[in-house]
């Protein structure tokens, strides 16, 4: 990159910082049907997104009023136990990367995929680089919300997994071959 | 020794090609230091004091002669014509440019090498024991299992941004040449009264500012569970592992603070949900890898053996190398040579561009193409018939490689300390140099024994100053360097922590103190007591008459 066009870009990541979240799927970049609220109450939109605490306590009201249309966001401290029973009805699990060098998000997304089988939305949150994309894939993550400048400007220009296999299971990868690798299809 | 295949090679080159942009990205100022920072750790490279480090991973510790020659290239293209081994089988460059570790990256390629997971908080190289295939002691080659873990923990989607780093070292021999008890986990393969192998996982051994021993966690894992338990300790690590403090964000302070017994339910509880499908090791899946290993076949060579001998008669020297030196192989006719990098007053671990040339060359001729390095930061040469010592022995003379003291009190385990890096309080180089200096008579040698001294420049202690016999430390104390000394520790079956003596040395006087406790040390021992059993026997109290006086001032 010349130093011309990195200034036009420090610009623009100033004019950009805060706020102007993508999302970010399978198929490139997706509207977000869903607003974040910190209270039941507070809902003003056809879909919400709670955090944990008050979806737990809220549970009786969400699936009299809204129910299948408000999703949880659980912090990266956050245990996934208390949740488990009301899986079916929920449509989209935000889970948070306080900062991207936080993994614990990573266990709970294979927990919640490979081992509850949940069918929703699993969404990353937080700070997401480019760098940290494969992981979230492999571990389940169905979207990303990303704040990050570079990380939209490389997503947008994404074509796909540089490997061509990997050493683990993961979400969506199948073994192939006489050797452990697996692969997407 | 294991060699890649196409899918190996590819995932590699990928990985050179992904850093290689990142490393531009760097350089462009696109990224930032801070975003920058946690992609090159996870690919070997640190910012020290004065310039760029890469270390390369060594997996348990077996490279061939052509990887060891890429090594000495390297050593003399970029860098200052040296390098260091490191006690976890590594090797370590500590004077090259950002610029050009793309293309030293891409070259190590060429021979099958890397230095993914050399740093960062992930799954870090997992080391063995050196004398791993070809010691008679072990129930099984630990290695092909090592292997195995290497590339499941290879990239891993999900413990890739654990707490802390994390550290595996595996032996299947029952005397611990590896250091298990004081890994993250620590693995002891074995065979149950049946005859079927298992692992024993031993977990949150560690040094750094809060030493602890491993505890054992699992006596017996079945062979085909070992990828399912690994993952179910990892995940429960990586869930409740401590993030707020990084001096607490070892697995041992989870296993402290949690205590063993209601981490074991957890982790199996965990293991219990696992799908066993995913992870589950078949025996196809080991002999695949086991075929990977291609064994070299060792001819008999019992014929001259009686040469050998008649030459360790008339020279004396070479006498005394054999003895030190080298220890039985698993088949009779041939050694197993350790060659020490610890010259009288070197610096442990530093190898000349030179010296690993002629190494590579001694193993592709005398050791079926393979070396070995040891965490004690010494080289191996695993196949040495015994014919052939006297002619390896020479060529090791003429390059400075044939000090005859393994084991012995200057075959010193230090790190960098100040000289290099910019965690040290105090420089480890020249105190290992003088210790080495102040004993470095033959006699001298013979008249301690066994002994395992360990420097460490600070609190990290990538010196293993906790579990040497004599351990120093390195601290700094009102802008001045000071040592602190422990004595009784152990990395082997009888794993210890060192004890404190008391307060510590300045720079000019610690030698003095290590001497005085060898002198008492002399003075008490029974015959053939090594010291550390003398230690074990009468305890502190007498080595710290003899540094502070009976008022136990210093």
């Amino acid at each position: 990159m010349g130093s011309l066009e990195r200034l036009e870009f420090l610009e623009m990541e100033t004019i950009l910082s805060d706020g102007n979240s993508k999302l970010w799927g399978p198929h490139g970049f997706c509207e977000n049907l869903y607003v974040r609220f910190d209270k039941f109450e507070k809902i003003n939109a056809q879909r919400a997104i709670l955090p944990l605490r008050e979806w737990c306590l809220q549970v009786t009201a969400i699936v009299e009023n809204m129910k299948g249309r408000v999703g949880v966001f659980i912090s990266a401290e956050e245990d996934l136990k208390g949740l488990l029973q009301f899986l079916s009805i929920i449509p989209v699990i935000a889970l948070d990367f306080p900062v991207f060098t936080d993994g614990r998000s990573y266990s709970k997304a294979m927990q919640l995929k490979t081992i509850h089988s949940y069918k929703g939305e699993l969404r990353a949150v937080g700070d997401i680089l480019i760098d940290q994309v494969s992981n979230m894939i492999r571990c389940g993550f169905d979207t990303l919300e990303v704040t990050h400048l570079l990380t939209q400007k490389r997503l947008a220009s994404y074509s796909g997994e540089i490997f061509s296999g990997f050493y683990q299971n993961g979400v969506g990868l199948f073994r192939s071959g006489g050797k452990r690798i697996w692969r997407f299809f | 020794m294991y060699r890649y295949d196409e899918f190996d090679k590819a995932f590699v080159s990928a990985r050179v090609a992904e850093f290689s942009d990142q490393v531009k990205r760097r350089i462009s100022g696109e990224m930032t230091e801070e975003e920058f920072m946690p992609l090159r750790l996870r690919n070997g490279v640190y910012l020290q004091l004065h310039a760029y480090m890469l270390r390369v991973a060594i997996p348990y510790g077996t490279l061939s002669s052509d990887q060891m020659r890429k090594l000495s290239d390297i050593a003399i293209s970029y860098d200052r014509g040296y390098a260091h081994f490191t006690t976890r089988q590594n090797i370590q460059f500590n004077w090259l440019g950002l610029n050009d570790i793309p293309k030293i990256l891409s070259e190590l390629a060429e021979v099958e090498m890397h230095a993914i997971q050399t740093s960062g908080n992930c799954i870090r190289n997992i080391t063995s024991d050196p004398f791993a295939g070809v010691a008679a002691d072990e129930s099984v080659d630990p290695r092909p299992y090592a292997e195995i873990l290497r590339q499941w923990s290879l990239l891993h989607p999900e413990f890739s941004y654990l707490p802390r780093k994390f550290k595996f070292s595996i032996t299947a021999s029952k005397s611990d040449r590896a250091a298990i008890q004081v890994h993250d986990i620590g693995i002891q393969i074995k065979r149950d009264l049946s005859g079927e192998l298992g692992f024993s996982f031993y977990i949150g051994g560690g040094q750094g500012r809060t030493p602890m021993v491993a505890k054992l966690l699992c006596d017996f894992v079945p062979i085909e569970d070992l990828l399912r338990y690994v993952t179910a300790v990892m995940r429960i690590y990586n869930l409740y592992g401590r993030r707020d403090n990084k001096y607490k964000a070892r697995i041992k302070i989870l296993v402290h603070e949690t205590g063993i017994k209601e981490l074991r339910e957890g982790i199996e509880r965990e293991l219990s949900s696992l799908r066993k499908e995913d992870l589950v090791l078949s025996r196809e899946d080991i002999d695949a890898i086991f075929r990977y290993f291609r064994y070299p076949i060792l001819d008999s060579r019992s014929s001259q053996n009686s040469n050998f001998r008649s030459l360790r008669l008339s020279n004396e020297s070479f006498n005394r190398w054999v003895h030190q030196n080298v220890i039985p192989h698993k088949h009779i006719d041939y050694g197993i040579v350790t060659i020490s990098l610890k010259p009288i007053g070197g610096i442990p671990g530093d190898a000349t561009s030179k010296q690993m040339n002629i190494v590579a060359d001694l193993a592709e001729r005398y050791s079926c193409n393979e070396l070995r390095v040891t965490y004690q930061q010494n080289l191996v040469l695993p196949y040495v018939a015994l014919e052939d010592l006297y002619n390896v022995y020479n060529k090791l003379v003429d390059y400075g490689l044939a000090t005859a003291n393994i084991n012995q009190i200057s075959d010193i385990i230090a790190c960098p300390g100040l000289d290099y890096c910019s965690l040290a309080n105090a420089r480890s180089i020249p105190i290992a140099q003088e210790v080495s200096k102040r004993f470095s008579t033959y006699e001298r040698h013979m008249e301690i024994g066994d002994m395992r001294l360990n420097i460490s420049g600070c609190i990290n202690a990538c010196g293993h100053h906790h579990v040497g016999h004599i351990g120093i430390l390195g601290v700094e104390k009102k802008g001045h360097e000071y040592y602190q000394l422990t004595l009784g520790g152990d990395a082997g079956n009888s794993c210890a922590i060192g004890e404190i003596t008391g307060p510590g040395f300045p720079a000019d006087e610690i030698v003095n103190a290590v001497e005085r406790v060898i002198n008492t040390y002399v003075l008490l021992r029974k015959t053939n007591e090594r010291f550390i059993d003398t230690y074990r026997r009468v305890g502190m109290i007498p080595f710290r008459h003899a540094l502070y006086g009976k008022s136990g001032k210093a």
